[in-house]
């Protein structure tokens, strides 16, 4: 009994991240009201990767990525495959960078974000750009990138809430 | 900054390699993945489908509260501008009952001047109504998912999704009661149309802003800012003369066009079911 216990133990850490991180992600599918409001749209498939790489690589790996990848891939009518290649393409740039830098520090973690962000952002841009031949709006993608990473404070709490609260009770980062 | 050892550096050697090949082998996953999708076969349209068939259901119920909200604000709103709109529509009502009898004598007018050339129509078009329940309007993508309910058995790929401005966009796929629609200002999409002024044709392409580019139009076409521009039925993938966007910029080499709708007025759309397989009696009248 303890081993399925244990089990299904296992199985919610490593659910638990990519549900919270879907959660998120779909209120800004939510249709908007007001021109203004439907400019604001924040990527948090990029934040909470991130977040849960950068913070809990134990409850995280390239499996995760790959299917939040696809998720969003199918939601968002992206050709197949270009969202998971830029989730992947963030989490190797996440665990480079968490295993080189102290990210335990918040405001060190912020900054390596927005570069890791920045990275992939253009990674994807390039990648979406030579799949349809064109090139795709950069103001509309460098709009959404500064939102994100002035946004990611709020949404870095909403994560450790969830980590607090269903996975781990560890302190392993500084409060914000 | 201090270099902390964590992670990899602590691991043997193989699992590091092994690490390694598993992201790669994820990456070349979905570099295949991305390819059968520029290939389109089969596949790419039932993972979407079955990933669909997940997910909106989900964005469904996470859209539901927030729908709940605004829905109450747009009621308080109506209730406290009712005075000044019921005025505005009274005038509204005299106008347009000037321009219904106009209307009736075109019409007949109309039905005589067919029936004289043995003029054939264009196929009967059936419509469903369906309710926005998401929207991504991102630099990467601009679509709709939409909650068809019981209509979802006759909403096929390719039909049109209009609303009172015109045409939003064309249904991509369906999956349970739900569909995906691709809008008109997407990357993806290439709607044929034709000025309603000069009847100049051309192809109006999106790039995921709100500027779309005309392309293909004639060499000596009469296009002008402000003229509209709709769909001209070309390839019988559309219902033709549903209006599509307004002419921003008529340069020589470069025509831009925006559409009629507006995101945040997307709530309640309208799907033509049109099929251009022509109907018995037409076929009895070609013969």
């Amino acid at each position: 009994m303890s081993e399925i216990k244990n089990f299904c133990a296992i199985i919610a850490t490593y659910i638990i991240p990519a549900i919270s991180i879907i959660l998120i992600d779909l209120l800004f599918y939510i249709p908007q009201s007001s021109e203004f409001w439907n400019l604001i749209r924040l990527i948090p498939f990029y934040t909470g990767i991130y977040f849960w790489l950068s913070q809990r690589p134990d409850a995280f790996n390239g499996v995760s990525a790959f299917l939040l990848g696809l998720f969003s891939d199918v939601i968002s009518a992206t050709p197949l495959g270009i969202n998971i290649m830029s989730y992947l393409f963030l989490y190797f740039l996440s665990i480079r960078l968490s295993s080189y830098f102290n990210i335990k520090k918040f405001s060190y973690s912020w900054l390596l974000f927005s570069i890791a962000m920045l990275l992939t952002i253009l990674f994807k841009f390039s990648i979406a750009s030579i799949f349809h031949r064109t090139w795709i709006p950069l103001n509309l993608t460098m709009l959404e990138y500064l939102l994100t990473i002035t946004f990611y404070p709020l949404l870095a709490r909403y994560y450790m809430w969830i980590e607090l609260r269903y996975i781990h009770l560890e302190d392993r980062y500084e409060k914000i | 900054m201090r270099r902390q050892r964590v992670l990899f550096l602590k691991e043997n050697y193989v699992l590091r390699v092994l690490k390694s090949f598993f992201l790669a082998g994820l990456f070349i996953i979905a570099l295949l993945l991305v390819l059968v999708h520029k290939i389109d076969i089969g596949l790419v349209s039932g993972v979407s489908k079955g990933v669909l068939y997940i997910g909106a259901p989900l964005i469904h119920a996470i859209s539901l509260p927030a729908e709940g909200l605004s829905y109450s604000y747009k009621k308080i709103s109506e209730i406290l501008y009712i005075h000044e709109e019921n005025e505005h529509l009274r005038q509204e009502n005299s106008e347009l009952y000037l321009l219904k009898d106009r209307m009736r004598a075109l019409q007949t007018e109309n039905r005589l001047l067919k029936k004289l050339l043995h003029h054939i129509d264009v196929p009967q078009t059936n419509s469903y109504t369906a309710r926005v329940i998401a929207e991504n309007n991102s630099a990467f993508t601009n679509s709709l998912i939409l909650y068809l309910g019981n209509a979802s058995d006759f909403i096929k790929s390719g039909y049109a999704v209009v609303n009172a401005s015109g045409l939003i966009g064309r249904i991509d796929i369906v999956s349970g009661k739900y569909a995906r629609v691709t809008l008109i200002t997407d990357i993806n999409s290439k709607i044929p149309v034709i000025s309603q002024k000069s009847r100049d044709r051309g192809i109006l392409v999106g790039n995921n802003t709100r500027k779309m580019n005309l392309i293909f139009p004639p060499l000596m076409a009469e296009l002008h800012k402000g003229d509209i521009l709709v769909t001209s039925g070309v390839g019988g993938g559309l219902p033709p003369d549903i209006p599509v966007a307004k002419i921003k910029r008529a340069g020589v080499d470069n025509i831009t066009a925006v559409p009629l709708f507006s995101l945040n007025e997307l709530e309640i759309v309208k799907i033509i079911v049109y099929d251009i397989a022509p109907e018995k009696e037409v076929n009895k009248e070609l013969e």
